[in-house]
């Protein structure tokens, strides 16, 4: 995404800054961490709302859903619009997550893993409601096609269906972009989490047990990542395929929630920019908490030198746009009913604006239209006072929109015995501040536990930087003698020396196994390791093509042949409503394959590796390249160690070389 | 030049190496138990539900007195209707009175032990407790007039009683057993005489046969029979 003027005068991350430092600023927050205190506070707040939400779902469960006051015409009353709400904004983090890194946007790194962390959390929080509004949510597998003893099928031409699949295969997706984008960020923490327990050991300190604790717990979750150049390769293809898989089934969520609201007779549920108006308010939103998180990560452990005023700019830029967007639909969708809609479509209109929840629509256009407005001024694009402010608030204009769509829609029912009176309630209300609760609690862990910002993704910016060689001959070690050899290695300043190192090994190429490993995706080692042709794209497309055509079949076979019913009068054979959970579910399988392949292609998971062995290895994931030969002949491991320590400098000098033991 | 300051850099280690090489083994143990599960666990819950000790099927529970069907329908050749007499006019079939016992037994073993409970019920005019085999749920309307009047035979639910010394459940009446007669009931259709035949198999003929009965009993198959508010009123 190319910024035009000034922004892209402004550097991305502020000069001067190093592969290690950048690794410094942001391990420093999981592993020491700085603010204690203050995470504490809004810990305890936000435990305190998770708190609220366990007694309402406990009042829930014995009471039933009528304790949201929707015992009249307004079945859908807060429960559906915190649903709508919440997966709005995981949408549309996810979208500009997975649309920045598709576009190769260079500065995404400071962003993006805020927002991925915000469409896994909004989903986790969305995902409940859809249970908990069920009159008995411990049936809620009585959606999902399983093998039952009442004969019988899901209804698949049904919304609720496309709902449930389309959820669960969203909460895969984000889980998956969430921990891919991570992986190499943990390794990081791995080591330097390593690191820090060696040192309490060596020095008996009494949380040396808890140190090692912590340090094992990221290398289990790392996988036993090693920033292989190979690894880097499977890794970026995935990254990206799990981002437009994403960024497909978002599509397809949203434009699916407005079209199970179209799919009813109600008036004001029918308008054709409809779709597109879910979909802007959802990236809307998703952006503005997005950008509202990121300030408050910048101002609280004070990361100004990652997260630079170009940020900022970015962001605001974006709100500013969607802003703009969402002010042409509701625009759009006034003049478009009073000119050319219905009476019943005028009525609607009219009760949104003057009615009894008239609240909602004016909060809506408060929250939604005006506020993106004032990032016109380029002095309110650089404040992260008002771009918080701003993202904040157009969060609470899209909960208004939909309670907004959702309740003056159906508070006026076509019998006039339904019109009963509908007001927010007290337990919808708490339902909604808990489920905020439960979302706050896990962004506040996840900021205690992990990598708030893309590290690996921040160093891209500075990994050409690293110039220079060796500044000496290198080190050669040598090996106990009684130790098995598993191969020779050898430490490098930069990608550019590796490069030239694994060039002068070409002749070795096929006869030995050769390796190369850095903090950073590399490229030109792919190449020099002659690995470029790789592709897990096949993978992917196979898994979601197979996904997709299987739940395309079980579909028509269940509606056409097995369990033929007459509903509304649907034919047999309704393709049309069959694509939506399909495309769902081949999305899910695109992205279970590409877990399948990243695993087995870098065959991981492998937490022990002799490469762990070479000396300094844990820099392999700060600021260090290695190579690494495979020989098991002390003869041939010492004619590689030679042509090694013979490079010049520019052409390959290593810092060390040393032979590594299996 | 990127050498790094002195506190943004681990020290060095001995080794970066933070796992025996025994921990792989362990992980990729716990990662296939994980997924095995995943697909373990529904399968055995689908098929927990399905055995026989949730449904009771095969199971003959204790009864006030050890009643056999064998012995009295199967070697006495005693009519099913001569104790189950509702069985074609009324929803229910019945459970016989003491008195239809008696019609027998005050005549027949008059002293017998294991008959006691009987002559006790008549006696102080209680009804014997038996302990109930098929219980369908409140909210399924089952009548059995029309069943043995349109073909349905006794076994084609109850199975083989009279080869049962301690009458059990033969078959676990769950949705799905109703619904795989409710949508080709031409399968399980007999004539009027064969209705209370209990080692009924269909004949050769079964296929065209079948069709022939539905028309004659009026039996709507498919679309009629699986309306919802066939069973579910």
């Amino acid at each position: 995404m190319s910024m035009a003027g000034s922004p892209d005068a402004v550097p991305a991350i502020r000069p001067g800054e190093t592969l290690g430092s950048i690794g410094g600023r942001v391990e420093a927050i999981p592993l020491a961490h700085p603010s204690g205190r203050r995470w504490w506070i809004a810990f305890a707040g936000a435990l305190a709302l998770l708190g609220l939400f366990a007694f309402t779902l406990g009042y829930l469960l014995y009471e039933g859903v009528g304790i949201w006051n929707n015992n009249n015409a307004v079945v859908w009353a807060l429960d559906i619009a915190s649903y709508d709400w919440w997966i709005g904004v995981a949408c549309g983090s996810l979208l500009v997550s997975g649309v920045l890194l598709l576009l190769g946007a260079e500065w995404r790194g400071a962003v993006n893993r805020i927002a991925e962390t915000v469409a896994l959390l909004a989903t986790a929080a969305a995902g409940l409601y859809p249970i908990i509004h069920l009159g008995r949510p411990w049936f809620f597998f009585w959606n999902l096609p399983y093998p039952n003893t009442y004969n019988l099928w899901p209804q698949f031409r049904s919304p609720l269906l496309w709902d449930a699949i389309d959820i669960v295969s969203f909460l895969v997706l984000a889980v998956s972009l969430w921990y891919i984008g991570l992986l190499p960020d943990i390794a990081a923490l791995r080591d330097r989490a390593h690191a820090d327990a060696t040192r309490q050991i060596e020095a008996v300190a009494p949380t040396r047990r808890i140190a090692l604790f912590k340090a094992q717990a990221y290398g289990i979750l790392a996988s036993g990542w090693r920033g292989s150049a190979a690894h880097w390769q499977i890794w970026g293809q995935a990254y990206r395929i799990v981002a437009l898989l994403g960024v497909l089934l978002v599509v397809s969520v949203q434009t699916g929630a407005s079209v199970m609201l179209a799919g009813s007779v109600m008036p004001g549920w029918h308008g054709t920019l409809m779709p597109v108006s879910f979909l802007i308010h959802a990236v809307l939103s998703g952006v503005g908490v997005t950008a509202a998180l990121v300030v408050m990560v910048r101002v609280v452990y004070g990361l100004d030198a990652l997260v630079t005023d170009r940020h900022l700019d970015a962001l605001a830029r974006l709100i500013l746009c969607l802003g703009c967007a969402s002010a042409y639909c509701y625009a759009a969708e006034t003049f478009d009913t009073f000119l050319a809609g219905d009476a019943a479509g005028r009525g609607v209109l009219v009760r949104r604006m003057t009615g009894e929840h008239a609240p909602a629509f004016w909060t809506a256009v408060v929250g939604l239209v005006l506020p993106p407005q004032l990032l016109w001024s380029a002095r309110a694009r650089r404040s992260p006072l008002v771009i918080a402010a701003v993202g904040v608030l157009v969060a609470i204009g899209a909960y208004a929109d939909h309670v907004m769509i959702l309740v003056v829609t159906l508070t006026q029912d076509f019998l006039p015995s339904s019109r009963l009176p509908y007001g927010e309630d007290i337990w919808g209300i708490a339902t909604f501040a808990g489920s905020l609760g439960l979302f706050l609690c896990l962004v506040l862990l996840f900021v205690r536990y992990f990598p708030a910002l893309s590290i690996t993704q921040t160093r891209q910016l500075v990994a050409g930087d690293a110039r220079g060689a060796a500044p000496g001959a290198p080190e050669v070690g040598a090996l106990r003698h009684d130790a098995p050899l598993w191969g020779v290695a050898a430490a490098f300043l930069n990608e550019a020396e590796l490069t030239a190192a694994l060039q002068s090994l070409a002749s070795l190429r096929g006869r030995i196994r050769l390796d190369g490993y850095g903090p950073v995706p590399m490229p030109r080692t792919i190449r020099a390791l002659g690995l470029e042709g790789r592709s897990i794209l096949p993978y992917a497309l196979g898994g979601a093509v197979v996904g997709g055509a299987a739940f395309y079949g079980m579909c028509i076979y269940a509606t056409a042949y097995d369990y033929v019913f007459l509903i509304g009068g649907r034919p047999r054979f309704s393709w049309p409503s069959f694509v939506v959970p399909s495309v769902s579910f081949a999305m899910l399988c695109g992205c279970l394959a590409v877990h399948g392949a990243l695993l087995v292609l870098n065959r991981l998971p492998r937490l022990n590796h002799p490469a762990f062995h070479i000396p300094g290895f844990e820099r392999a994931t700060q600021d260090r390249y290695f190579l690494a030969a495979e020989v098991d002949d002390g003869a041939e491991a010492a004619r590689i160690e030679r042509r090694l320590a013979g490079l010049p400098a520019g052409g390959g000098r290593p810092l060390s070389v040393t032979r590594v033991p299996r | 030049m990127d050498n790094g300051t002195a506190d943004d850099r681990p020290p060095g280690l001995a080794t970066a190496q933070l796992f025996t090489p025994g921990a792989d083994a362990i992980y990729r143990l716990v990662l296939m138990t994980l997924v095995a599960c995943l697909v373990a666990l529904p399968v055995l819950g689908a098929g927990i539900v399905r055995s026989n000790y949730v449904t009771g099927v095969g199971v003959a529970p204790s009864q006030p007195l050890p009643f056999s069907h064998k012995h009295h329908s199967g070697e006495l050749g005693i009519d099913c209707r001569y104790c189950h007499t509702g069985v074609e006019k009324e929803a229910s079939a019945g459970i016989p009175p003491t008195h239809t016992c008696m019609t027998c037994h005050s005549q027949i073993w008059t002293g017998s032990d294991m008959l006691k409970p009987v002559r006790d019920s008549y006696a102080q005019d209680k009804p014997l407790v038996w302990n109930r085999l098929n219980k369908l749920p409140g909210y399924v309307y089952f009548n059995h007039s029309v069943h043995v009047t349109k073909g349905v035979g006794c076994s084609s639910c109850h199975g083989d009683v009279t080869s049962m010394q301690m009458t059990y459940r033969a078959n676990a009446f769950e949705m799905q057993f109703c619904l795989d007669c409710h949508r080709a009931p031409e399968k399980n259709l007999r004539t009027p005489a064969e209705v209370w035949n209990m080692e009924w198999k269909p004949p050769a003929d079964q296929a065209s046969l079948g069709p022939k009965l539905a028309e004659r009993y009026h039996v709507r198959g498919g679309e009629r029979l699986t309306e919802c508010g066939i069973c579910h009123r």
